[in-house]
């Protein structure tokens, strides 16, 4: 029970911490554009570092893909 | 005739003969026009071509984007120009950019890789949401306008963005309440533990020291939900309460406050109940439901409330020695001599020095045909020169002319706008007084029998009671539908609209451009001599499509070339096709080619267009603007729903009556001012009647803004998109049908929710007064009816196209 002394400040102090970390987030316009990236991820086959593993599952897949 | 291919970039129809070509992804595609032809090229030597194969919409045809003029944008490139929305931190210049023409995801990332592989771009991102484009890029090694001029070859025009003050504070109260939200969820997750701990429920053996520093973490976790986070509750009840109005704010700041009150006084005297995780949850569960609905719609007005492109941003000065300069619209002074070229907005009222054009009016006053203009002549700012070069001396500029008089009408009638009662403000009003009544009767019933107990069970019952499930009931199921309804490319701007919808009983329509096309389209091709439609038309395109002007458009494109083409303004134009002169224009100036009298005009709607050669007239070609193909639906849907139907037009042509006719509109009423039409609103309001308003032009904008619930075209001039409640992006009248099903879908759902909330209300009202609910029964009691109401109004998002079975 004794340990509750520590660990309810603890949480007391991280969640302060949370809280401000996301202001930082919202501030820094992380929240502006919540459709955009959903996206973007989809496009990262392009980067030339993972384009060879791209066509190597394509070519297993279907070649006229 | 074959269904014609689909152009590859644009996905509009390749002419016949297609000569348009460009290889991409490994084949060669047809392409419809030069333009589409030059940005695929583009796109292809960028190497960025798997754009392609990740679109998932066609692309904005690059025609249709307003024309840049290489001039106006230099102008961009003048650091007096670019200092209100460029700003500069050491090399690198920042500045945030409008885009136009972006039809899907794809298009985000092609703009972006674009720019990033150009020299000098440091950063480019591309805000999807409301499509703008944010660069750091180096402007001593690429100018702005070299920067425009590359959105441009991809198929994109970038206007520079300077937020208004409105923008700026929506953008701020956004961020704000995403704030709160956060901090309500964050902080709850801990008050719930802390104070949970206390519940006897979960026979924690808690010492009595413990049981304090718990209580006192709680309140200390509770502070800033109710006071940072529920202020708008506050506020808002308030404000009702000076008016003496029971509204949701005001049972949900009672709930809050009582519970957070009744916290403190227990976390004191260490006696009682802890309600401290309640008051959380039902700030968390209010604000989602809220921040939902409002991005749902914010969304929608952030992309359509962007230009303002009434006015042109640059205009053609003449100087002393006739030389035109181009110069900012700012820098325009009265007196000014002006040069408009044809195709172009006219900047500032002004007579005609010098010129003969035709003058298209439509958007402000709903006239459809280009109207003939010379010299003398009062033109108005706003409207677009069709055919030949002009040049006006400017007599009124900015707030003086016409068309601000409208936008001051437009804010007079945005005034006059009749507030319609929520739904869910009714139900609060009586379950609040339900619950206080009760309340009261319990509070004095338990203060008889055992009144140290008395307070508790009157706080057991207000937090037990607390709606909830009844606050979220609308805002759910309206955020659903607004998802849904923006699939069906209907997107709806503010929270009304879809209740307002149910009780409607009278619809203005305008004519131009929200019944009709809104442009001239070929009606009708009538041979005299021995060449048949299909050759006439050939002729005729030939010629049309080395003009500029915007009729030209209606002939689609040629598959043979004309020579030596003149445009002679106000007359028509000349050329030679395959060795043979031609002329087409108007009646008189056509036969006079052949050395024949003019034929008379054998019909009456729309403009007749003459053409002929040397030897006499070939054809009759008609121009007309067409009824929207689905516009008989809609004009059905509302008479199935018995509303009345009224078409107000600014147009004073016969064309009104025959559009009322073909769609049987017995109401029509032609040749109004933006003010008459404003005063036909309010004698229907007078009368009584709830409004729905249809339009596009800037002479429905205060009708717009006036009426009970109004919706602009996607096509419509962006100030009667922002004046209006909702905007029909697809342009589709159909939707705009089926959005009616959805609205009447939606409140079936929000009936279903408050009666659901009301219902577990009261049945747990009798357990609270006998004094059963303890903290946790509470709590369950409330997440589970908010669940069911979430659930129930997710509904409306899932399609929805077949029947459903109905509830009973």
């Amino acid at each position: 029970m004794a340990a509750l002394y520590v660990m309810i400040p603890i949480a007391v102090i991280i969640v302060a911490l949370a809280i401000w970390l996301f202001f930082w987030a919202v501030d820094s316009g992380q929240y502006d554009d919540l459709d955009g990236p959903a996206h973007s991820i989809l496009f990262d086959d392009e980067d030339p570092r993972h384009q060879a593993g791209v066509d190597e599952a394509q070519d297993d897949k279907d070649p006229r893909a | 005739m074959t269904t014609p291919l689909p152009c590859y970039h644009c996905g509009l129809p390749v002419p016949s003969g297609g000569r348009f070509q460009a290889r991409i992804l490994g084949e060669t595609r047809e392409l419809c026009c030069p333009g589409c032809q030059a940005v695929a090229e583009a796109i292809v030597a960028g190497g960025l071509e798997s754009y392609y194969r990740h679109r998932s919409e066609s692309s904005a045809n690059p025609e249709a984007l307003p024309k840049a003029l290489g001039d106006e944008l230099a102008l961009f490139d003048r650091a007096d120009v670019q200092q209100p929305f460029v700003s500069h931190s050491g090399e690198l210049a920042e500045t945030s950019l409008m885009i136009e023409g972006i039809s899907c995801a794809a298009c985000g990332w092609l703009i972006e890789k674009h720019l990033r592989a150009m020299p000098g771009v440091g950063e480019a991102q591309l805000n999807l949401s409301n499509q703008r484009l944010r660069v750091r890029w180096d402007d001593a090694r690429l100018p702005l306008s070299q920067l425009l001029h590359e959105l441009r070859r991809i198929g994109y025009a970038g206007h520079p963005y300077q937020a208004d003050q409105a923008a700026e504070r929506m953008a701020a109260e956004n961020r704000r309440v995403l704030r709160q939200l956060g901090v309500a969820g964050l902080l709850w997750m801990q008050v719930m533990m802390a104070s949970m701990a206390t519940w006897p429920e979960f026979n924690i053996d808690l010492s009595a020291g413990m049981d304090s520093i718990l209580r006192w973490t709680s309140l200390l976790l509770t502070t800033p939900i109710v006071f940072y986070c529920c202020t708008d509750f506050f506020r808002g009840a308030l404000r009702d309460l000076r008016t003496r109005h029971l509204t949701m704010d005001v049972s949900v700041s009672l709930a809050i406050g009582g519970a957070y009150v009744a916290g403190i006084w227990s976390t004191v005297t260490g006696v009682g109940e802890l309600y401290f995780d309640a008051v959380g949850m039902f700030a968390l569960f209010l604000l989602a439901g809220r921040y939902l609905e409002r991005r749902a719609r914010e969304r929608t007005a952030a992309a359509t409330a962007q230009l303002v492109n009434l006015l042109p941003a640059s205009c053609l000065r003449l100087d002393q020695d006739d030389q035109p300069e181009r110069i900012l619209l700012g820098e325009l002074v009265l007196g000014d001599r002006v040069l408009v070229q044809p195709g172009a907005l006219l900047p500032a009222d002004g007579i005609i020095l010098s010129g003969q054009s035709s003058i298209d009016e439509s958007l402000l006053t709903g006239e459809y045909l280009p109207l003939p203009r010379g010299e003398g002549d009062s033109v108005t700012a706003g409207t677009l020169n069709v055919e030949g070069p002009l040049t006006l001396q400017v007599q009124a500029l900015g707030d003086d002319t016409r068309l601000s008089a409208i936008v001051r009408l437009l804010e007079r009638a945005q005034g006059e706008k009749p507030r319609l009662a929520e739904l869910a403000d009714q139900v609060a009003q009586w379950f609040l007084l339900i619950v206080l009544g009760v309340a009261a009767v319990v509070g004095l019933v338990w203060w008889q029998i055992d009144p140290q107990r008395a307070f508790w069970i009157v706080l057991a019952l207000l937090v037990a009671t607390c709606p909830c499930a009844l606050s979220l009931a609308t805002p759910t199921a309206l955020t659903a539908a607004t998802g849904r309804l923006h699939q069906l490319g209907l997107l709806i701007t503010r929270g009304h609209v879809l209740e307002g919808l149910n009780r409607i009983d009278t619809v203005i329509f305008d004519k131009t451009g929200t019944l009709t096309e809104g442009r001239l389209a070929l009606s009708a091709i009538h041979p005299l001599g021995a060449l048949d439609q299909d050759a006439c038309l050939a002729l005729a395109a030939a010629l049309e499509n080395r003009s500029e002007h915007p009729i030209a458009r209606a002939f689609g494109r040629a598959p043979v070339a004309a020579e030596q083409v003149d445009s002679l303004p106000g007359l028509g134009l000349e050329g030679v096709v395959a060795g043979r002169r031609l002329r087409i224009g108007r009646a008189d100036f056509v036969s006079a080619l052949a050395e024949q009298p003019a034929p008379p005009i054998p019909g009456q709607n729309g403009q007749w267009l003459l053409l002929g050669d040397s030897d006499g007239p070939l054809a009759w070609l008609v121009l007309d603007d067409r009824i929207r193909s689905d516009a008989a639906a809609l004009l059905d849907a509302c008479r199935a729903r018995n509303w009345q139907v009224v078409l107000l037009s600014g147009d004073s042509s016969p064309m009104v009556a025959e559009v009322a006719r073909t769609l049987g509109i017995a109401d029509a009423r032609g040749g109004l001012t933006p003010d008459a039409k404003l005063e036909v609103l309010r004698q229907l309001h007078s009368e009584g009647r709830s409004v729905l308003m249809l339009g596009d032009g800037v002479n429905d904008v205060p009708v717009l803004a006036a009426a009970d619930i109004s919706i602009a075209m996607g096509s419509a001039t962006d100030l009667a998109k922002t004046s209006a409640d909702a905007v029909l992006l697809s342009n589709r009248l159909d939707s705009l049908v089926e959005g009616l099903a959805v609205a009447r879908r939606t409140r079936r759902i929000i009936i279903e929710n408050l009666t659901w909330a009301s219902l577990y209300n009261g049945l747990i009202l009798p357990f609270a007064a006998v004094g059963w609910v303890t903290p946790i029964w509470a709590a369950l009691g409330m997440s589970a009816s908010s669940l069911l109401v979430v659930l129930n109004a997710l509904r409306l998002s899932a399609g929805g196209d077949q029947p459903r079975s109905r509830h009973s």
